[in-house]
């Protein structure tokens, strides 16, 4: 008897369900092309995950006012996963199944390399902010595209830029900061083969939570072996932390941080503790106001009343992966599916993002974009970039 | 013709087999045959996502159900459900891409395994109980994250482990549709057990150990054995469900396993009922969906007040701890109990009196 209960409940949920789909269909008669966004805005890298989502918004609200890609409207179809793969793969299946997308821009690490499987086998193109070595092997995720240089690329860039401005004597010693996390471990393995054949000494690894306010201890351990410069591979949070602390204990390691660990967001939260720190950044900042490409941005924001100056190198970053993508689209002609549009986007041939990154290419048998960077150092409050774009 | 709307007024018992019956009565019998025959026309009638919704709440029924057994019905509270799960998902994921056994033979011993890692967890049980045995369990979760996180020759780290769907023959699992049916014949196995093991000797020693242990001790029942089979028995389905649930995403990795889902899952039986069968897969079912309908719901208020978007993701996170405070001061038995209520009022409606 209790069964009836269960079905009664079923059914008073799925009406609610249905109720709340009921919006998103709304064609009304012109083309549209449906996009997946899985991102992340209350989780554990929404410091981040935030701007970036904006970003990516912004780019389909912008290519829409110019009359969209081959006549059709972009629609992006968001959802917030928190940053827990179990919701993206829920969120996933609604927007494969239910809304029947054709591309998704996705988030995480984590989530992206547990969806790699399904992406493979529903044909869903898949750009995320995550920039992972393991998304890489075309024979494991030929639907993966990267927007920027892997993490592994940007750790390497960075040991050979230390190699080749290192002035002591004997070879630079190096330690490595990052999270227990498949975001944050995903460099460590290459970075130190990497180290080993170029001549840096790694000489210690220490973990900080992603949402750690106390990073006193592991670098305490970390200072016992005294090394010149230490990679980080955090958000904005984990990485204010560990600036704050290292100042307060007064440790002399030059501190660089890959992609996710640089941006405007850190100074605001790091404050003078971020003097000095070097950035690994794959794509443009806001103030560098006399790229080609900012002049689309601004022209955006200035149609909802907003300024450059209200937004960061992570809302960049997002606009740019969305802008990728739906060159694919542009590319994938008027038969829009998934597969059209990976075609699509294997034909992009050095794409000029108007200096808002490097300029990307992606071949049948290399899904990797890029793999250059430019370092920025903070000065007086501010990111300074002091390199050209560079890779090892 | 009897009339449909009339309730009957008493039963009257014949034979010890009607006795012994989980469904006494005729009518109820028939009408659980219908809801049973509803569940297995859903598929066909239901889109795909809203299946892949259902089989998620199911596998994860069949883990609450697991865990009630445990908390509900045993008085043993556990924290670790989450770590459990992960046993059950790794030792299946390993046991088919490392060692090449079939999913069909993974699936059993990823339980019993699940069942061995819950009773060594156990053992402390005989002389904690309550907040102190909440601590235990609690270390259980880390030290099994701990594990998978750091043994990555065996568990692949923090990257995970792919797996593939269960094949029968030439026959893959691959579709939601094939998958929702593999859940729901474990979720009836599991149901049908556990209703019949709160039926059996030991059930009922379980439950006299949950009421008064010191009592039931009187009474003549070793309570270290029954607690470890309780240990046992409920982590086996929680080893089954995470089985299942690894098989289904395909990937595995200590993400999936957290301290979160460990309180999601206290919270599913929370609020679908302690100590019931039902409650539980009423809590898998609710806490499952609950989420989405406010995401829905949310992006809903979201297209007519497009300012306010982000605004609405913080709600989503407030109503959700909302409604979770709200059941249980109001209603600690949870949904089982709301619908015993609602039964009771029609019973003897409209002469309540």
């Amino acid at each position: 008897m209790a069964k009836w209960s269960l079905l009664g409940l079923l059914t008073l949920l799925f009406v609610g369900l249905l109720a709340g789909c009921g919006s998103s269909s709304t064609s009304g008669g012109e083309k549209v092309v449906k996009i997946g966004g899985i991102f992340d805005i209350t989780g554990a890298t929404a410091d981040v995950g935030k701007p970036y989502a904006e970003g990516a918004k912004a780019y389909v609200e912008y290519i829409n006012s110019k009359g969209g890609i081959n006549g059709a409207k972009i629609q992006l179809i968001d959802i917030d996963y928190a940053y827990k793969p179990p919701q993206a793969v829920e969120a996933y299946k609604k927007l494969v199944q239910q809304d029947k997308v054709v591309a998704i821009l996705g988030w995480g690490t984590g989530d992206t390399e547990a969806l790699k499987e399904s992406i493979a086998k529903d044909k869903i193109p898949y750009i995320s902010g995550s920039y992972s070595e393991n998304l890489t092997d075309i024979a494991k995720a030929p639907y993966n595209f990267l927007g920027a240089a892997t993490y592994s690329d940007q750790a390497r860039s960075a040991l050979k830029w230390i190699k080749d401005n290192w002035k002591g004597s004997g070879n630079p010693k190096v330690a490595l900061i990052y999270n227990d996390t498949p975001f944050g471990k995903s460099p460590v393995e290459d970075a130190k083969a990497f180290a080993k054949d170029i001549g840096v000494d790694i000489v210690d690894e220490e973990v900080v939570d992603l949402k750690a306010l106390d990073a006193t201890s592991q670098l305490l351990n970390m200072d016992k072996a005294k090394p010149d410069y230490a990679i980080i591979q955090e958000t904005w949070g984990a990485t204010a932390t560990i600036l704050k602390d290292a100042k307060k204990l007064g440790i002399k390691t030059k501190f660089i941080g890959l992609n996710w660990a640089a941006g405007e967001g850190l100074i605001t939260l790091a404050g003078d503790a971020a003097e000095g720190f070097i950035g690994v950044i794959p794509h443009a900042f806001v103030h560098e106001t006399d790229l080609p490409g900012m002049k689309a941005i601004e022209e955006y924001l200035s149609s909802k009343g907003q300024k450059l100056a209200d937004k960061n190198q992570k809302f960049v970053q997002g606009w740019v992966s969305a802008q990728i993508m739906l060159e694919g689209v542009r590319n994938a002609g008027d038969k829009v599916t998934g597969e059209t549009v990976r075609q699509g986007l294997e034909k992009l041939n050095n794409l000029d993002l108007g200096g808002l990154a490097a300029p990307v290419t992606y071949t049948p048998d290399n899904h990797r974009g890029t793999n250059k960077i430019r370092l920025a150092e903070v000065k007086n409050g501010r990111f300074e970039i002091f390199t050209d774009y560079i890779g090892y | 013709m009897k009339n449909p709307f009339v309730m009957g007024c008493g039963e009257f018992r014949i034979s010890y087999r009607q006795d012994m019956a989980i469904y006494k009565i005729p009518r109820v019998r028939s009408r659980v045959i219908i809801i049973l025959t509803l569940f297995l026309i859903y598929p066909i009638l239901a889109s795909p996502y809203y299946i892949s919704l259902a089989t998620i709440a199911g596998i994860a029924a069949i883990g609450a159900i697991g865990l009630n057994i445990l908390t509900g019905f045993t008085g043993q509270i556990s924290i670790g459900v989450g770590a459990f799960l992960g046993v059950g998902g790794y030792t299946s994921a390993i046991l088919t891409t490392k060692l090449g056994f079939p999913f069909w033979v993974a699936l059993p011993i990823s339980g019993i395994i699940t069942a061995g890692v819950g009773a060594l967890f156990g053992i402390p049980s005989l002389r904690l109980k309550g907040l102190y045995l909440a601590m235990a369990t609690l270390a259980a979760q880390v030290i099994i994250i701990f594990i998978i996180n750091r043994w990555d020759s065996l568990t692949g780290g923090t990257a995970g482990l792919v797996v593939q769907r269960p094949t029968i023959g030439n026959f893959s699992f691959d579709s939601e549709i094939s998958y929702y049916y593999l859940m729901f014949v474990f979720l009836f196995i599991t149901t049908l057990f556990t209703m019949n093991l709160f039926r059996s000797r030991v059930g009922r020693a379980l439950v006299a150990v949950r009421d008064r242990d010191l009592a039931a001790e009187v009474m003549g029942i070793d309570l270290f054995k029954y607690k470890i089979i309780a240990f046992a028995v409920s982590s086996f389905f929680v080893g089954i469900s995470g089985s299942l649930m690894g098989h289904y995403t395909l990937v595995i990795s200590p993400e999936y396993y957290g301290i979160g889902i460990s309180i999601e899952y206290l919270a599913m039986i929370l609020i679908g009922g302690l100590g019931s069968v039902m409650g539980s897969i009423y809590g898998a079912v609710f806490i499952t969906l609950l989420p989405v309908i406010l995401r829905e719901l949310m992006n809903l208020l979201g297209a007519f007040f497009p300012d306010l978007t982000a605004v609405f993701a913080g709600f989503r996170e407030i109503i959700f701890g909302a409604i979770i405070i709200l059941f249980l001061v109001y209603e600690p038995e949870g949904i089982a109990k709301m619908w015993r209520n609602l039964k009771d009022y029609f019973k003897i409606w409209p002469f309540s009196y």
